[in-house]
């Protein structure tokens, strides 16, 4: 049932790993989809003046469409700056990998660990310029 | 009617059920659906008495099981769609189920590389006691589900407006997207601490 581009990755998968996550430049997502119990965790690293994703990293407990999702996810988010990273629809993983419709919230759940991700270093990189420091020793916010 | 099975056994659509109360149910329906009844009948009534008999089944097997009940309420409310809905667990319970699956690929590995014993007891140790927290886990999620089915079985006897209903529906199937994953869990916990205690 699965396609050789799945296979491929999924035996192979690019940028398996991890990164600190406490890294100033580095984003991280993590996601899960319940109905599998499938859950993704899809690092970036990306470069504060060009905004490009330098490295990007994953690790996935779930099925091989799922590796391969997110496998294919970190090889095209590489290279790319954040906007067009953000680009990315869970339509084109589909397509890459010929998933079958059973699968496609796979590639969903690898579209929302890269909004997430990117969603993680955005709020890093606002948080200086915009709002002031919320920093965690301050008392409730409210 | 088979395709609701609550009025299948002719039960309101309430989710705290007697199990022997739906056994017999179930029973009085079996003996009056078996094929064994419909010999002489028509071709038509021995195929319907077939297939509603296989219904009958589904049914009670869904019915039985009070999680399988409260999945099935949501899936015919449109709350449930297997692939289509997004669900989301808490970010929380996401960092804890990949700690814990991490934990169970380093005690996998260490197994099938042929680990050395005090590394593979270190290992196994700390997965069991993850692996204990997880049933904990599970059995507050399975506490809080019997909770909200109670509050649906009030608000059913009260005739509750659409609001409420669709309300608690929607808690419940947020504590269902909680257990589906500690349950996946706690099952690969144990079939992995089954293995590496043979190894």
């Amino acid at each position: 049932m699965y396609s050789e581009k799945v296979i491929d990755h999924y035996k192979n998968p690019r940028n398996v790993g991890s990164m600190p996550k406490n890294d100033p430049e580095v984003g991280t997502g993590m996601v899960g989809a319940p109905e599998c119990g499938d859950v993704m965790r899809l690092q970036i690293k990306v470069n504060p003046e060009t905004q490009v994703i330098e490295d990007a990293k994953f690790k996935t407990f779930g099925c091989g469409s799922a590796i391969a999702s997110s496998s294919l996810a970190t090889e095209w988010v590489k290279g790319k700056t954040i906007e067009d990273a953000l680009q990315i629809k869970n339509t084109d993983i589909v397509r890459e990998l010929s998933l079958p419709p059973v699968k496609i919230h796979c590639s969903v759940l690898a579209e929302d660990a890269i909004k997430a991700a990117i969603g993680d270093w955005k709020s890093r990189h606002s948080e200086s310029a915009s709002e002031p420091q919320a920093s965690a020793a301050s008392p409730k916010a409210e | 009617m088979a395709d609701d099975y609550f009025a299948f056994f002719g039960l309101p659509e309430k989710l705290t059920i007697d199990a022997d109360d739906l056994e017999r149910r179930y029973l009085g329906l079996s003996w009056k659906l078996h094929p064994d009844n419909f010999v002489n009948a028509e071709e038509f009534e021995r195929n319907l008495s077939l297939e509603r008999s296989s219904q009958l089944n589904d049914a009670y097997r869904t019915l039985r099981d009070p999680v399988a009940r409260v999945e099935y309420l949501l899936a015919r409310k449109g709350v449930r769609k297997e692939g289509q809905t997004k669900q989301q667990a808490p970010p929380e319970l996401l960092e804890e189920v990949f700690e814990l699956n991490e934990s169970l690929e380093e005690l996998q590995m260490a197994r099938e590389s042929g680990g050395d014993g005090n590394e593979m007891k270190a290992l196994r140790d700390r997965l069991q006691a993850a692996g204990k927290s997880f049933e904990e886990k599970l059995a507050e999620v399975d506490e809080e589900l019997t909770a909200v089915c109670a509050e649906w079985d009030a608000a059913i006897d009260a005739n509750a407006d659409e609001a409420k209903r669709s309300t608690l529906m929607a808690r419940m199937n947020e504590i269902l997207n909680r257990r589906s994953y500690i349950r996946n869990l706690v099952s690969n916990v144990s079939r992995e601490l089954e293995e590496s205690a043979t190894a």
